[in-house]
């Protein structure tokens, strides 16, 4: 009987197809296929996809560091690539296709692939006024009926308690948690709530995410406060030890070319490039807060805890 | 009958120790000992063993360490408490009377095995929030009962609770069959002889089974996750996730804390031992056993209600929350018949859709995974019942110890041991990599129920092969095992359907570009097509519901009830 399994399975080995590219990749998944498939289209090499969450493809390039298997990285957190950066663990390859990348979007060996912008979403039907700002969610129409996803969860979320902390406004997140703002989980766990009525708006939810629902028919809308939000560039890095780079450097530059643009603005993120027209708000339409002189991210977290425990 | 006297008479093959010896040591022991090496020397995964026992130190000093394991505790015994509450009442309705209806009962609640956990918890989410399912059908709002401690417990024993039904309906109808009978011709009535005769010789069943109620409790991600992190309950499994999960990610961290859960396991592991060892269990002789059921009379529909209750709660509850979100074009839309519609369906089975490979890949996995665990936990039980020796007690720990392993950390261990570069051909990246994670995990459940059974087997069936001439193995394979073959069906359907739905490690160590149901569902959700998930979700209950439910008709029609367990 083992043996019988056993060579069942060795048939289902023989099956997996080696190809060419490996990505691993966070984020949406139509993103990646969408991206693999142009991508294989226009020059024939073939794109192995691994995805998951940004936590968790970190997790198992830890586990494989002694024998790496990707040679592309995709992440939705913008310190993974300064951290691997930092460690020595990426090429450095400046692309063509990046030349319409704005420079804070760059590092050495590593450029966006596109970009989410942190907003409040809101439920029309939930019977509460639509909220302008950050702060009208602490307002007492609001009371027992804000989500947010959990800063140590949601790389994006983070960004923003890291610019709220950077600017003064701990008081103002302190007011949102006394009225009654829980955390949620990561960001689907944050906006499911708000989406079936239990609860009214997000703080911080990812707007693109927020616009995939709205434009699947669900009541939900996309609010930009306009004292400023943050935004959440996503990462594309080639992994030094990747033993195909020349392939790996084709996809950077499928990915940046006009094409793999409309794709990634295709899932409503906003496209890096600045050249690539989208009906969407856009880095330069958006008033964005500073992070300087923010404390350290064990920091942020130990008062993000504190305030909304 | 004095202690020990359950080894007297039996042999155990040389073979088949070995056999177990070295299939334990690739399946469980590798994996594990690349924990261990993980937490003790935090950059093993880059090959190196600088700074030793730096991140040891640092976990196990962190002041949360003790709210967590003391939150594991009360969540795993909370758990034990309500599961025994809601099983224990209807397994010995079911074992002792003519239930009506009796076999489409235990098709019912053989489903919350089928339910994925973090699904389930979700089906309730979506059911008792405010504005929910049960808020826009009823106008109640149950919400506060759900974000609870107690509510999480009571969630989670409802999706436990028929490990300890299946288990106690079939010891105490094995027990009820002779020794109660005795007790009553001696005088006892009903009660007293269920409660002094067949309740204690039921004891390794129910301890067996609580056992793993426990371990499941405090091995379970999804539900505490979605529940617990909204009132802030953090127990050692969500920490440890957390820890691997979130960047950046603290993989010596998350080794130490799972290193913890295993001491908590071994420790109820060998309560559970203590107990057993106490006694002498065997029940089953040679002698050929006449059972009638008694009717219930008069507290027949009461019994049909408290059946009907908890089935509902535990199976079509979340099912019906499934089924709702599945059809729900959106979910703001609410149930409304404009907003319902099969378009989810329709996306998910279309030919060669992504859905309908995971759904193959998973069943393929489910199947393979329920007969390696199966035959190898057979093995390792009988090889630690009816064996010699010290080595016994190492074999025993060993195949319980993934019990108490989180997925997460399984699949980390994994990954460290088989995608060593000097390795000339290794498993990993090939979905032979999930079969070795699903054996590793899900072998404690075999080994469990087949030693429930051995230690239930009387020697003198085995010595009396042997002096008939029979070898050890012709033994074990003619005699022994087709006694415990219902025990292991049993077994093997609940690794089946784990197997076949397991997220956590399947999405850390799932070979690139291969799908399996629970990594196409949870694709679905983080990518906010929550009705598409969900109606993956209620197609793969109903697959993994149906091939065991058609398995146990077809064994049930070959052997024409001579097996008595199967119904």
């Amino acid at each position: 009987m083992r043996r019988l399994t056993l060579a069942v399975l060795m048939g289902l080995m023989a099956t997996t197809a080696h190809a060419d590219v490996t990505v691993y990749s966070a984020g949406p998944k139509a993103l990646i296929k969408k991206l693999a498939d142009g991508f294989t289209k226009a020059t024939g090499t073939d794109v192995n996809v691994f995805q998951a969450t940004t936590g968790k493809v970190m997790a198992r390039l830890e586990a494989e560091a002694s024998n790496p298997v990707a040679d592309v990285v995709v992440s939705a957190s913008w310190g993974t690539a300064t951290d691997f950066a930092a460690r020595g663990l990426l090429l450095s390859y400046d692309s063509p296709n990046a030349k319409n990348v704005p420079d804070f979007l760059k590092i050495d060996g590593a450029v966006a692939q596109g970009v989410a912008g942190l907003a409040i979403a809101w439920n029309p039907t939930s019977g509460t006024p639509k909220p302008a700002e950050w702060t009208d969610l602490a307002k007492p129409e609001y009371k027992d009926l804000v989500t947010l996803p959990d800063a140590a969860a949601s790389g994006a979320t983070y960004t923003l308690i890291e610019a709220f902390v950077a600017n003064g406004r701990g008081d103002d997140l302190k007011a949102i948690a006394d009225n009654g703002a829980i955390v949620a989980g990561a960001n689907k766990a944050a906006l499911n709530p708000v989406l079936q009525g239990a609860k009214a708006a997000v703080f911080g939810a990812v707007d693109y995410i927020t616009m995939a629902a709205a434009a699947k028919g669900e009541t939900v809308e996309v609010i930009f406060p306009e004292s400023g939000t943050v935004v959440a560039p996503r990462p594309i890095m080639i992994l030094k030890s990747s033993q195909n780079q020349d392939d790996a450097k084709a996809f950077i530059d499928y990915v940046l070319s006009e094409e793999g643009q409309r794709h990634v603005a295709s899932v409503h993120l906003m496209p890096s490039r600045t050249d690539i027209e989208v009906d969407r708000p856009l880095i330069g339409d958006l008033k964005l807060l500073s992070n300087d002189g923010a404390p350290s991210r064990d920091e942020v977290l130990a008062q993000f805890a504190e305030t909304f425990k | 009958m004095s202690r020990g006297a359950t080894t007297v008479g039996a042999e155990g093959s040389a073979l088949l120790k070995w056999v177990s010896t070295l299939s334990l040591l690739v399946v469980v022991a590798i994996p594990c000992l690349f924990i261990v090496l993980q937490a003790v020397f935090p950059e093993i995964g880059g090959g190196s063993f600088s700074a030793p026992f730096s991140a040891l130190y640092k976990t196990l000093a962190d002041a949360s360490l003790v709210g967590l394991a003391g939150n594991t505790i009360l969540l795993g015994l909370g758990t034990v408490v309500f599961a025994v509450m809601f099983a224990f009442p209807l397994a010995a309705l079911r074992a002792l009377f003519r239930v009506p209806g009796a076999l489409i009962w235990d098709g019912l609640l053989l489903i919350p095995f089928m339910i994925p956990p973090y699904i389930a918890a979700l089906g309730w989410i979506m059911t008792l929030q405010p504005r929910g399912y049960l808020e826009q059908l009823t106008g109640l709002n149950l919400a506060p009962v759900l974000f609870s401690v107690p509510g999480i417990m009571i969630v989670m024993g409802l999706n436990t609770f028929s490990v300890v039904y299946f288990v106690l309906s079939r010891t105490f109808e094995t027990v009820g069959a002779r020794y109660a009978d005795v007790g009553r011709v001696f005088g006892a009535n009903q009660w007293r002889s269920f409660w002094r005769i067949t309740f204690p010789l039921a004891t390794p069943g129910l301890a067996a089974s609580l056992l793993l109620v426990f371990a499941m409790a405090i091995e379970e991600y999804g539900t505490p996750a979605a529940l617990g992190r909204r009132i802030g309950f953090e127990v050692l499994v969500t920490g440890i996730e957390n820890r691997v999960a979130e960047w950046p990610v603290d993989l010596p961290g998350a080794a130490t804390l799972s290193m913890v859960l295993v001491v908590m396991a071994l420790a109820a592991f060998m309560l559970q031992r203590w107990l057993l060892e106490r006694r002498d269990y065997r029940i089953v002789g040679g002698k050929p056993q006449a059972f009638e059921k008694r009717p219930l009379g008069l507290l027949s529909v009461p019994t049909v209600i408290l059946f009907g209750f908890v089935s509902f709660l535990a199976t079509g509850l979340p099912i019906l929350a499934i089924l709702a979100t599945a059809l729900s074009q959106t979910i703001s839309g609410g149930l409304t018949l404009s907003n319902m519609g099969l378009q989810n369906f329709q996306e998910l089975l279309a030919t060669g859709s992504d859905g309908l490979r995971a759904l193959g890949n998973s069943l393929t996995l489910g199947v393979s995974t329920a007969l390696l665990a199966g035959v190898l936990g057979a093995i390792t039980a009988y090889a630690v019942v009816k064996g010699r020796g010290r080595f016994r007690i190492v074999l025993d720990a060993l195949s319980i110890t993934p019990n108490a392993l989180p997925g997460v950390v399984v699949a980390v261990g994994i990954i460290l041991a088989w995608n060593q570069p000097w390795l000339p051909i290794t498993p990993y990246n090939t979905p032979m990599i999930l079969l070795l994670a699903y054996c590793c995990i899900l072998l404690p459940q075999p080994v469990r129920y087949a030693t429930a059974a051995l230690h239930q087997l009387g020697d003198n069936l085995e010595a009396a092969a042997r002096v008939s001439g029979a070898g050890p193995l012709r033994a074990f394979f003619r005699i022994t095992f087709p006694l415990i073959l219902p025990s292991m069906i049993t077994a093997m359907i609940l690794v089946f359907a784990v197997a076949s739905r397991e997220l956590v490690a399947s999405l850390l160590v799932a070979p690139i570009g291969f799908q399996t149901i629970a990594v196409f569902i949870w694709q679905q959700f983080d990518q906010g097509s929550m009705g598409l998930g969900m109606a993956m979700a209620f197609c793969a209950i109903l697959v993994t519901t149906l091939i065991p439910l058609a398995l146990i008709s077809v064994l049930r029609w070959l052997s024409k009830d001579s097996v008595a367990s199967l119904n």
